[in-house]
């Protein structure tokens, strides 16, 4: 070989790499979007108490939680990019119409309460900041529903894109909580669990918050949206792992830092921004706002993507059209449901002396009830030879995924359970 | 509309013409002549090829008993809100289900299931399925596709409508379209094909454009499906009305051969221009199988670079020598205007076929027949070049306002034309 073949060769060699991480950036957005949403005002709140209440004990669980996660993504990534439809659309056309609708409306209330949780942390984060919520809230939600009404899928996309990016004030954060490296390797390595009554509940809570049925739906009809092929499904199951991680990483952050902080201070919190301004004395300005200004951008992220994502749902199972791309007039229900759930949502917040704990408490009950009627209908949509040919699952992963469902399920049901004070 | 009356309709009586909803016969008992249950209604089998099709018949499900049986819909004697009853000596008749491409089973692969509307050039879910009794068959009349089909599924549809009378004085409309504009969508491809040959004349009634919206919604198996099985100029329009990153698709999922002919029947100038965005090596595949002259034209074309006259311009145009009559002129025009883009002018050339002049299509109807074109045309040329900049060719036609603009080489010789329509499509 000549010294010019080779250089050719390694040129070519180049070249093809940088078309497959062309190809992969072309392919990918919904995992990581849908993945990071998961970060979202409730899920800030679950992770700062699991790390001021337990410290690092409970760290190791975010990895088994991580595979949960990349499991079930993974098969509604697959199912997106096989079929060509969403979730309710596949289930509206396996199971019927009673079945659907009366899930949609299931799922409608849950997420609607996520939405008014996302407006909470809006109106709590910004008030750190001294912003009044008679400010905060109405602009935030007059921005996010501009984002969707006037913008682009592709356009929205970059934009969600941009918000994943801020989560890494999590990471500033924790370095700036100065954690005790040492105990947090041993602490991972080394698993330990004490069966009380308290360190399950909180476990129960954190595998709750990462796993959300509104997930599933949204990242089908994201890659949908995106009209991924088949043979790209690999770019797209590098998505949803990446996501997966990225979202641990940041949870981890989140974890140590308050594990490093309120935990050893001994202070208990409630909520994210709790954290935040329980954090200032003890671990300076600038950790405290860093905590706060992810929270904010955490609850306008999911609160402009879980109305979204309802829509889209709905409108799906439904029949009626939808889509980011079209124009009021032509998805009027989508774009009303969208509306109305932002709308409502961010009203909500603003009346006085409103009561947010029962909203919250409902929504979750219903979260969890739905959580395992999806999961198991995936399992079966996926099983499905005719739909989804050669790349039903295989047997043995198919047993790891039954196997993560039951779990998820018994899970899921202990916390209704537990919710409901039984 | 007769509604389902509560006694049994006999349908020995040869007038009998009844309407009902396939949600409301799902389910309901199947009864022996001797009114012993057999089983539950579960399905009802259609054949295609009718304008509103038979049901063929029964899908029986017994009640112990995991498989389908099914039964001649002439079986029937009569029925009523709650049974249908057959006639003496049926039951023994039943047999296990077998669907042939031609056949499709209206719950299993219709209800719940997406169809295109053709006359409004849309996808809609079905709902529920409107059939009609008339002269002892069951036939499809209409799909349901509104509110009322969901509710009353649900078995809500009398509640909601007491309640919004009550309140409002208004009722959730019908909505439905006549089966005879209906497309299924079915998930079987080879099943899929059938139907659209049987059915092919209505999804081509659809303006290319809708058809377009309509492939960009469909997923990707009845995308190719219904792709494939359009003519070539249907095809043509529609490739080059959908989006850009489904084109691509399409094209994978369509035969080389089938695509090249596909391009051969683009104005050479849209086929460059879809070309272009294609892989090298697609792009090259498909050249060498197109055959002339669109080959050679495309393959012009291609040599110019994005952004450039040449890039956009068209091969369709009419260039008549200065020393023809203008009779001679209309004569070629009356053979050659159905494939040009623009008929807005004539190009005048003279012997070194360097273009000279221009004239209208309506300086050219109204003049004598007998003067040449020489005498005719308008000498005061705008024209471009070949590797003139987009940007500038726009320029010139905002200014004068010109329906088509010819574009020339250095030695004035005519290489094409770019029309308003170009402009226009090189702008988005």
């Amino acid at each position: 070989m000549t010294g010019s073949d080779g250089r050719a060769m390694k040129k070519r060699s180049l070249k093809l790499h940088w078309k497959t991480i062309l190809l992969f950036l072309a392919v990918a957005g919904p995992g990581i979007i849908t993945s990071n949403v998961d970060n979202d005002a409730g899920g800030i709140a679950t992770y700062s108490m699991a790390g001021a209440r337990f410290g690092y004990s409970l760290l190791w669980s975010l990895v088994p939680i991580m595979v949960a996660l990349i499991i079930i993504q993974e098969m509604s990534a697959r199912m997106g990019v096989v079929t060509g439809k969403g979730l309710s659309d596949l289930i509206r056309e396996r199971f019927g119409v009673k079945i659907t609708v009366y899930l949609l409306v299931a799922v409608v209330l849950t997420n609607f309460g996520n939405v008014i949780a996302e407006f909470a942390g809006v109106a709590s984060s910004l008030e750190i900041f001294r912003v009044s919520k008679f400010i905060s809230v109405p602009v935030a939600a007059v921005l996010v529903w501009l984002l969707v009404v006037k913008g682009t899928y592709r356009s929205v996309e970059k934009i969600f894109l941009y918000a994943c990016l801020f989560y890494v004030t999590y990471i500033i954060a924790g370095l700036l909580a100065k954690p005790d490296w040492g105990t947090i390797g041993k602490s991972l390595i080394t698993p330990t669990f004490e069966f009380s009554s308290a360190r399950m509940g909180m476990l129960i809570g954190l595998v709750g918050t990462t796993i959300a049925p509104w997930m599933q739906f949204y990242l089908q009809a994201a890659i949908v949206e995106k009209n991924i092929a088949v043979r790209d499904y690999k770019h797209s199951r590098l998505d949803v792992v990446i996501g997966s991680f990225v979202v641990t990483i940041v949870a981890g952050f989140i974890v140590l830092t308050c594990g490093a902080t309120l935990f050893r201070a001994g202070i208990r919190i409630e909520t994210g921004a709790d954290a935040a301004l329980a954090l200032a004395p003890l671990a300076g300005k600038y950790c405290s706002a860093l905590f706060a200004f992810g929270l904010l951008n955490a609850s306008l992220f999911a609160a402009s993507i879980l109305p979204l994502s309802t829509a889209f749902v709905v409108c799906e199972g439904m029949g009626w059209e939808d889509g980011v791309n079209k124009k009021f007039s032509e998805a009027p229900q989508f774009y009303g449901l969208y509306s109305m759930l932002i709308f409502l949502g961010a009203g909500i917040i603003l009346l006085p002396g409103i009561p947010l704990f029962p909203v919250m408490y409902i929504s979750q009950v219903i979260n969890g009830i739905v959580l395992p009627v999806i999961l198991i209908f995936m399992l079966l949509l996926i099983n499905n030879k005719k739909l989804m040919g050669e790349y039903k699952n295989g047997r043995v992963y198919n047993v790891i995924s039954w196997v993560t469902v039951i779990l998820l399920v018994a899970l899921s049901l202990m916390y209704l359970t537990s919710l409901l004070g039984l | 509309m007769q509604k389902l009356e509560a006694q049994f309709k006999d349908f020995q009586e040869t007038n009998i013409h009844m309407f009902l909803f396939l949600s409301e016969i799902l389910g309901r008992f199947v009864l022996d002549a001797e009114n012993e249950p057999i089983g539950k209604l579960a399905d009802l089998k259609v054949r295609l090829g009718e304008l509103f099709p038979k049901v063929a018949t029964l899908v029986v499900k017994k009640r112990r008993g995991k498989k389908l049986l099914e039964l001649d819909w002439q079986e029937v004697q009569s029925l009523n809100a709650a049974v249908i009853r057959l006639k003496p000596g049926s039951a023994e008749k039943l047999r296990p289900l077998e669907v042939n491409p031609q056949e499709f089973l209206l719950r299993e692969e219709l209800l719940d299931k997406q169809v295109v509307d053709t006359f409004g050039a849309k996808i809609e879910r079905v709902n529920d399925i409107h059939l009609l009794i008339v002269s002892q068959d069951l036939r499809i009349v209409h799909v349901d596709y509104g509110i009322r089909g969901i509710l009353r599924r649900l078995g809500w549809l009398k509640g909601i409508d007491f309640f919004t009378n009550w309140l409002f004085a208004y009722q959730f409309e019908d909505k439905m379209i006549s089966w005879k504009y209906i497309q299924p969508l079915l998930s079987d491809p080879t099943k899929q094909s059938l139907t659209l040959n049987v059915t092919s004349r209505k999804i081509h009634e659809i303006h290319p454009s809708d058809l377009a919206d309509i492939i960009e919604e469909l997923d990707q198996i009845n995308r190719a499906t219904v792709f494939r099985s359009l003519d070539l100029q249907t095809a043509a329009q529609t490739l080059e009305e959908v989006d850009p990153k489904l084109q691509l698709k399409l094209i994978e999922s369509t035969s080389v051969e089938q695509v090249s002919d596909i391009l051969e029947e683009m104005a050479p100038d849209e086929a460059t221009d879809f070309l272009a965005d294609l892989p090298e090596e697609k792009k090259q595949k498909l050249i060498l199988t197109m055959e002339n002259p669109s080959r050679e034209a495309v393959e012009e074309l291609l040599k110019f670079k994005e952004g450039t006259a040449g890039s956009i311009m068209t091969k369709d145009f009419l260039s008549v020598r200065k020393d023809k009559t203008i009779g001679d002129a209309i004569e070629e025009f009356r053979k050659t205007v159905y494939p040009l883009e623009s008929i807005s002018y004539i190009y005048v050339t003279d012997q070194d076929n360097r273009l000279v002049g221009v004239s209208t299509l309506r300086h050219l109807i109204t003049c004598e027949k007998d003067a040449t074109l020489g005498k005719l045309m308008n000498t005061h040329l705008i024209k471009v070049e070949p590797e003139d900049h987009v940007d500038t060719v726009t320029a010139l036609f905002k200014k004068y306002k010109f329906m088509a603009l010819p574009v020339v080489d250095k030695e004035d010789i005519l290489k094409g034309i770019i029309t308003l329509q170009d402009i226009m499509q090189s702008q988005f």
